[in-house]
């Protein structure tokens, strides 16, 4: 063959490859699922657990989605690892990576809606039996300004609480039994603890990637501040530098720096310090009182050596606890057949077993029998009746240590419930990340100076809307 | 620059050993002459040093990995309690278990590895093409395309970052998005100057004879790159090769933006990320795995390595 | 390593070329191979075309823009430099990014000559001395990271603290600390990647000419005085491009501080690139990828202008 035919046999070769190569280029991302005719079948993938959890775990959740999809023969389920973090879940969603149906925060689900990145659910929540049943507050945060659902409270509506380990507390000589019940007797046993194990933080905080910020918030809510306030013609205003913020930053910094009570580590994220508290170095810290289930998912932590008490509050009128919880939703792209789907999803797994007996019997027998934890503190999703009658449902299934957490549920509905920022909340915890940090690692920190410059940024970031 | 291009026909495989005469002796020697070291002063003080950094290799360069070796097989609680103790409470395998099982190391490693075999490819064809046409082909583009090659060199890779991802959401041509793909590791990681390069004056090293002889034998273009130019480029092969695996199994920051779903990222992605949420005795399990093939490739290719990191000095020069 | 010039290789810039040029017709090009050197030089050109070039000028273009990924993008001229230059965060990304290249300079630079200095005088055992040293550098860095970020651990049973226990060092906080913070990071930047540096060096000081130092020893000239007169300005070259390529890589330096601190303590390991990563991929609001993009460009302009000079500045030096 001469060469001119040789290369043009060649071009074309060339041509064919580049051809196939272009068609079979790329998987189909996992949220562009098949998305069938209504009668047709539906795939979804929703999310399933923490990244690293026990086997035990998810042998319990491929168990209830086998319930489901035995009960819906027409859709099939497929279960995605999952963990929300501030700084990952932009590009996440700009990537086109999350499951079907994911979790938001209460917080994020407005800028979401405003921005015409989630799937408008409103028709498909009116299907639910019990949809005009919920907590206005709560609800509310899912709602756009025309007033249709978008979001839908899904799971582990909680308040902040004191989560504390009783072997460490009994190794120091506090009765296990009772959790700290004001923020000087957390400071008096945290020094205690560190004096009499080394090597252990009394007392921690979380400090970085923006759930610094949110415990820091949490704990000026309890010493009466507030960081943020609504105005009456729709602007906000940052007010970071309050007396709550300063007051809680100064406990932190003489617990540190004066008590040496808070151990050498000091960068912790919301899943680090659950690892570094079922590890026994971290005795006591504040999270969300729904922790203790993935504790056990994911941290193997054992009954015996958790508390929960309730987050301390001082004298001032507006102490509060933080409130907060998760919600459903989907990307702005959803088909209708996926819609209907996923709402079927979200009743059967989320939100049925709130409200009607047998599913909550059934849904406590599975997870139990897995030896997954049933009865974790959660805040009413509907009203405090509803949540009550809940708890009888469930009662012969409860295996969490109820008894080493009344210091919360003895108090959770007394006490002053408030939400979190919600203009910003993101890039205002990540603000207060650098403070709490620079209070935690700068002897010399001048709080109030921290505290003006961080509100400066904050206001600016809240006059961009 | 003083070094010139080295003979990489023999000097990069290693296994040909010569007899060593005097002459080698002579050749074989640094700033210091056989004259000093017969000096004691010379032998002790020198001598000396060299013990002292021996000793400091040893510790620096083998030290962590024979920790992680052992924490790799040490219960979490003696781990965080005792870590300079040694197996006080015995050995845990078990944790190398859990690693490969229940976190699916072996996952990860498999995609770890065909992320390596792909870039690979696309690194070995793009070099070796493009040092084809530029070297042995010379049309008469080709000085334009080299030059529009080598400045790429100058350009930090800081400035593709955002723009490379953007291409990658939405290539040119193809209607859909290669995130979440490998396509979107291995394709890029083929525009690498510094192959080409290397390649392309591999190429000119060659003697252009062969070339003729095979152009009056009536090869073509093709049968001269397949016959002929890819036989003789075995070591500029392998020195792409290896420089290439290693590049691979390194990548983090790329892949981590790219690779979004669990099940196709590799290793050094994955690690970081189930670090928060994994015991930790599993997780030095799951380290150690990750070392092992880059550390066991190297103890085998050793010369090829040390050869090819010498060798990259020479061609930036 | 053996170095020869083949004596009858022409010189590269003059070597025939094998195709007929394509100043001539259509089908003589054909002819003459052309459409089979096309297909040779595609891959390179698709791939560089793509994924290089494209994305380059994109870069330019982006950073006068306000990309988001649903609507086109605007041009918005000069906004995105703009907010760069007075994000209150960049001068802390550039003095930090500043003080881990000095730091990484000061550490990581003289350390592999002197090591590889040492290692070319010995006589036994190179291959042991090459081996160890390069180990730590084929060790993927997600785990070196991972390992020294739990050897660190600022606790007094961390292991690094356990072992300056042993001779009475005091517990340290390593990255818990802001001052502590970035040369933690660079030790163990330094660490991994020091290894590569040295097999460079010593691939240079093997190739110096014996005769060299033959000569020098002819003329009486001792131990000292052969290795500044003769070693060093041998490795001259060497040395200057190591040098400012190692003030590029540690200009770009990402890996550290995201997986170590994440930028912290309280921003006290922020890098330029970290700040880049932030704007574009951590950003809860949506990625701002604009500025990311100002951000990479006025960084690649620094570090070109910063090339420009160092080579004007020692070519006069290095005439070798």
């Amino acid at each position: 063959m001469n060469p001119y035919k040789r290369g043009l046999a060649l071009g074309i070769a060339a041509a064919i490859g580049a051809i196939s190569f272009s068609a079979c280029a790329g998987t189909p991302t996992p949220a562009a699922t098949t998305a069938a005719t209504s009668a047709g079948p539906v795939k979804i993938s929703v999310v399933s657990l923490l990244p690293g959890s026990e086997q035990a775990a998810i042998d319990a959740f491929n168990a209830q989605v086998k319930e489901f999809e035995a009960a819906n023969p027409g859709i099939t389920i497929e279960p995605q690892e999952y963990e929300w973090k501030a700084t990952t879940f932009a590009a996440q969603l700009a990537g086109g990576t999350l499951p079907d149906v994911f979790e938001i925060p209460f917080t994020d689900a407005k800028t979401l809606i405003q921005n015409q990145q989630i799937a408008n659910l409103d028709a498909q929540f009116k299907t639910l039996p019990y949809a005009d049943k919920f907590n206005e507050n709560i609800l509310n945060a899912g709602k756009g300004e025309d007033g249709q659902v978008y979001a839908i409270p899904a799971k582990n509506v909680y308040g902040v609480g004191l989560h504390y380990n009783r072997t460490l507390f009994a190794k120091a000589g506090l009765d296990p039994n009772t959790a700290p019940r004001t923020w000087d007797e957390i400071r008096a046993d945290a020094k205690k603890i560190a004096d009499a194990v080394p090597g252990v933080a009394g007392y921690m905080q979380m400090t970085q990637n923006a759930t610094g910020g949110w415990q820091l918030v949490a704990n000026t809510y309890a010493h009466g501040g507030r960081v943020q306030t609504a105005n009456a013609d729709g602007t906000f205003t940052s007010t970071l530098n309050n007396d709550g913020t300063k007051a809680a930053l100064q406990m932190l910094k003489d617990m540190r720096w004066t008590d040496n009570s808070m151990g050498s580590n000091f960068m912790f994220d919301w899943s680090s310090i659950n690892q570094a508290f079922a590890a026994g170095k971290v005795a006591m810290y504040t999270s969300g009182s729904d922790v203790y289930t993935s504790l056990v998912q994911t941290n193997g932590v054992k009954a015996d050596m958790y508390g929960l008490g309730a987050m301390p509050q001082t004298d001032s009128p507006d102490a509060g606890v933080l409130t907060g919880g998760t919600m459903a939703a989907m990307m702005a792209d959803a088909t209708d057949a996926q819609k209907d789907a996923a709402i079927k999803w979200i009743d059967f797994f989320y939100l049925r077993k709130l409200v009607d007996p047998e599913r909550a019997t059934a849904d406590a027998k599975t997870l139990s029998a897995n030896k997954q934890p049933v009865g974790t503190p959660v805040l009413p999703m509907f009203n405090r009746a509803q949540w009550e009658q809940n708890q009888t449902w469930i009662k012969d299934y409860i295996n969490v240590p109820l008894d080493h957490m009344t210091g919360y549920t003895d108090t959770m509905f007394d006490l002053k419930l408030v939400g979190e920022p919600s203009r910003g909340t993101q890039e205002i915890y990540k603000l207060l990340d650098t403070v709490t940090q620079t209070v935690l690692t700068k002897k010399d920190a001048d709080i109030d100076a921290l505290l003006t410059k961080a509100n400066t940024q904050a206001q600016a970031l809240l006059d961009q809307g | 620059m003083t070094t010139t291009a080295p003979d990489l026909r023999t000097g990069t495989t290693g296994t040909t050993r010569r007899v060593r005469g005097p002459k080698d002796r002579a050749r074989d020697r640094g700033a210091v002459s056989p004259a000093d070291w017969r000096r004691p002063g010379v032998r002790l003080g020198l001598g000396g040093s060299h013990l002292a950094l021996l000793a400091l290799l040893v510790v620096a360069g083998l030290g962590p990995m024979l920790m992680l070796a052992r924490f790799a097989v040490t219960p979490t609680s003696d781990i965080l309690m005792t870590p300079m103790a040694v197996f006080p409470n015995g050995v845990a395998w078990d944790n190398l278990d859990q690693a490969w099982n229940r976190v699916h190391i072996d996952r990860y490693f498999a995609n770890t590895v065909l992320l390596a075999c792909g870039s690979w490819l696309v690194q070995v064809v793009v070099a070796t093409t493009g040092g084809y046409v530029l070297s042995v082909l010379r049309p008469a583009y080709g000085r334009a395309l080299q030059w529009l090659v080598l400045a790429t060199m100058f350009v930090p890779s800081v400035v593709l970052l955002v723009p490379l991802y953007l291409v990658i959401l939405h290539p040119p041509l193809l209607g859909q998005s290669l995130l979440n793909s490998f396509w979107a590791v291995w394709l890029p990681s083929g525009a690498s100057a510094f192959n080409v390069l290397l390649v392309t004056r591999f190429f000119d090293s060659l003697p252009r004879e062969v070339f003729e002889a095979a152009r009056v034998d009536g090869a073509g273009n093709v049968q001269l790159f397949t016959r002929v130019v890819l036989p003789m480029s075995r070591p500029i092969i392998g020195v792409v090769s290896v420089f290439a695996i290693i590049a691979s199994w390194k990548d983090f920051l790329w892949p981590l933006l790219v690779l979004r779903r669990p099940e196709i990222q590799p290793l050094s992605v994955r690690l970081p990320a189930i670090a928060g949420t994994t015991d930790l005795g599993v997780l030095m399990a799951a380290l150690a795995i990750a070392t092992l093939i880059p550390v066991a490739l190297f103890l085998v290719f050793q010369n090829m390595f040390l050869n090819g990191a010498g060798l990259s000095g020479a061609v930036k020069g | 390593m053996t170095t020869t010039i083949a004596p009858d290789v022409a010189p590269a810039s003059q070597a025939e070329p094998v195709t007929a040029s394509r100043s001539r017709s259509l089908t003589r090009w054909v002819r003459g191979g052309g459409i089979s050197t096309l297909v040779f030089a595609l891959p390179m050109l698709v791939i560089f075309g793509v994924f290089s070039w494209l994305p380059i000028l994109n870069s330019v273009v982006m950073s006068f823009q306000k990309t988001n990924l649903v609507a086109a993008p605007k041009w918005v001229g000069w906004a995105n430099f703009a907010y760069v230059l007075n994000d209150p965060l960049l001068p802390t990304a550039i003095a930090n990014t500043l003080w881990f290249a000095v730091l990484a300079l000061v550490i990581g630079y003289p350390l592999p000559l002197v090591v590889a200095v040492l290692m070319s005088e010995a006589r036994r055992f190179r291959g042991l001395y090459s081996a160890l040293a390069y180990l730590p550098v084929v060790v993927p860095p997600v785990v070196s990271v991972l390992l020294w970020k739990f050897f660190y651990d600022a606790g007094p049973t961390g292991v690094f603290n356990t072992i300056l226990g042993w001779v009475g060092l005091g517990p340290f906080p390593w990255i818990q600390d802001a001052d502590w913070a970035m040369p933690s990071l660079v030790l163990a930047a330094t660490w991994a990647g020091a290894g590569g540096t040295i097999i460079i060096y010593l691939a240079a000081l093997t190739s110096v000419p014996a005769e060299l130092y033959e000569a020098a020893e002819i003329d009486g000239a001792g131990l000292w005085h052969k290795i500044w007169h003769v070693t060093l300005p041998q490795l001259r070259g060497v040395l200057f491009i190591t040098l400012i390529l190692q003030v590029i890589a540690t200009a770009q330096v990402f890996l550290e501080p995201y997986l170590f601190t994440n930028g912290g303590p309280a921003d006290a390991t922020l890098t330029i690139l970290l700040l880049i990563y932030n704007y574009a991929f951590a950003n809860s609001l949506g990625g701002n990828y604009g500025a990311a993009t100002a951000l990479s460009l006025m960084l690649a302009i620094v570090l070109a202008i910063l090339s420009i000079v160092y080579f004007r500045l020692t070519r006069s030096w290095s005439d070798s």
